[in-house]
């Protein structure tokens, strides 16, 4: 089928499986930041903003995102430097396998949280997984970048 | 999950024919649980456009339209408003923000999974569901009996409470499954929940019976907990390890919402 979609404030066209994941959608695309991990709903890698909001693409139906607003860390520009380098002064990243989806729910956490705390990030964060830095080296860099001590 | 075509009615009566004509049509609620479901379908009914998605304050009622996120419950004012809390608490360790941004409460009870969290949650609440075709069954009914027939669930109804209540729940690590959910309230009585052991949540009659004939018999309703329900063995658990936990559980909750 036939669908339209909005990514990044830019009109793409395209034929998918009515079943495809928006997810799968995204990286025939090119949004090739958007990480395909455990396609369950589990790790948080594939996660990109549907009207604002993170959501797992790999749970999304392509066809369902039409008429939707989705952003990836590509469309947030220099938003997303902020953050990046917010974690990269902690030497936090290794592989940077989880870094994008990190990058687009901390961005998203900045604008519903209007009263961050520790408690609040940390669970905030909680369905994005890493397989290496630990958590504690990203975790300083967005409370600093959250402003919060 | 696999499926041929994607229809979005515009109004109730069309999906409900949808589905009556098909019988291998599906209804995609946030398509969470179905994505990782290996089952096959012609037609995948997106309930989108059927205005749905509400969460409504009555005189003494709340209605939560069966299409609302479980996100969207989390944060509510209105839910936070009454049963102390309980519903944002049952769901707050459910994965993480970006799954329960999507996941629908219709989804969620319509599952009737062991491990649901919110399904232990409601139990303890006055929860009925209005369905398009068999109209109103209490969620005990419901999750009881897995005859009643295949239909589309319009809405929850939960009376209008205020009390204390307590969720607890134990995980081998953090966002897993859970491998025990107890949920407690005190309204006018107090009401024990006891789920994921692995089978569906279930409510104590006996132990329940004792607490409220003497309040001061935590220790005691939390042993009978563990004789009362039946608890079994999946990959994350003993049947001895969840009847143990049990009643740690509810004397945690009971503590809680007797303190
Ligand atoms: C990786 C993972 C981890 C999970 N962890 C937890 C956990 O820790 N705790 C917990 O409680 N739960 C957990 N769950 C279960 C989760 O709660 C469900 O996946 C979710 O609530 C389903 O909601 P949904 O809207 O996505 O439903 P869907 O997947 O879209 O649908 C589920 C079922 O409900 C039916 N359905 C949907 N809407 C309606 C309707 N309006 N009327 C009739 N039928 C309908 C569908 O046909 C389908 O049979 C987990 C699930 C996954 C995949
Ligand atoms: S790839 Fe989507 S949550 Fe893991
Ligand atoms: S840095 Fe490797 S997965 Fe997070």
């Amino acid at each position: 089928m036939k669908i339209t979609l909005k990514i990044n404030n830019q009109v793409y066209t395209t034929h998918i499986d009515a079943d495809e994941s928006l997810l799968d959608t995204l990286r025939k695309l090119g949004f090739k930041s958007v990480k395909k991990g455990c396609d369950t709903g589990t790790c948080g890698v594939c996660t990109v903003l549907k009207n604002g909001k993170p959501v797992l693409s790999c749970q999304i139906l392509a066809a369902r995102a039409e008429g939707h607003d989705i952003t990836t860390v590509e469309g947030l520009g220099e938003k997303a430097d902020e953050i990046v380098d917010a974690i990269v002064s902690e030497g936090a990243d290794q592989c940077g396998y989880c870094g994008p989806s990190l990058v687009v729910t901390t961005y998203a956490m900045k604008q519903e949280l209007k009263d961050p705390t520790i408690e609040k990030i940390n669970q905030y964060l909680s369905g994005n997984l890493c397989r290496c830095s630990g958590y504690e080296g990203q975790l300083r860099g967005i409370k600093k970048y959250m402003g919060v001590k | 999950m696999r499926f041929e075509k994607l229809v979005k009615p515009g109004d109730l009566e069309l999906a409900g024919q949808i589905l009556k004509d098909d019988p291998y049509s599906v209804i995609l609620g946030g398509y969470t649980f179905l994505r990782i479901s290996d089952k096959k379908y012609s037609t995948a009914i997106d309930l989108s456009d059927l205005s749905l998605d509400y969460i409504k304050d009555n005189k003494t009622q709340i209605e939560i339209g069966s299409y609302t996120t479980l996100r969207e419950i989390e944060t509510s004012s209105t839910i936070n408003r009454y049963w102390g809390n309980l519903l944002p608490r049952s769901l707050e360790n459910l994965v993480g923000i970006q799954f329960r941004n999507n996941a629908t409460i219709g989804g969620a009870i319509c599952c009737r999974l062991g491990f649901s969290e919110i399904i232990t949650a409601l139990l303890v609440l006055d929860c009925e569901l209005v369905f398009k075709e068999i109209g109103t069954v209490s969620l005990l009914d419901y999750i009881s009996n897995r005859n009643i027939k295949h239909d589309i669930l319009k809405k929850i109804i939960l009376q209008k409470r205020e009390g204390k209540s307590s969720y607890q729940a134990m995980r081998n690590s953090s966002t897993d499954l859970p491998i025990l959910s107890v949920a407690v309230s005190d309204f006018d009585k107090i009401s024990i929940a006891v789920g994921a052991r692995p089978a569906i949540a279930g409510l104590s009659e006996k132990a329940s019976r004792l607490i409220n004939s003497d309040r001061s018999k935590i220790a005691e309703t939390a042993e009978l907990i563990a004789e009362e329900f039946n608890f079994g063995n999946d990959l994350r658990s003993s049947s001895e390890y969840r009847k143990k936990i049990a009643s740690v559980l509810v004397k945690h909750a009971l503590t809680e919402v007797l303190s």
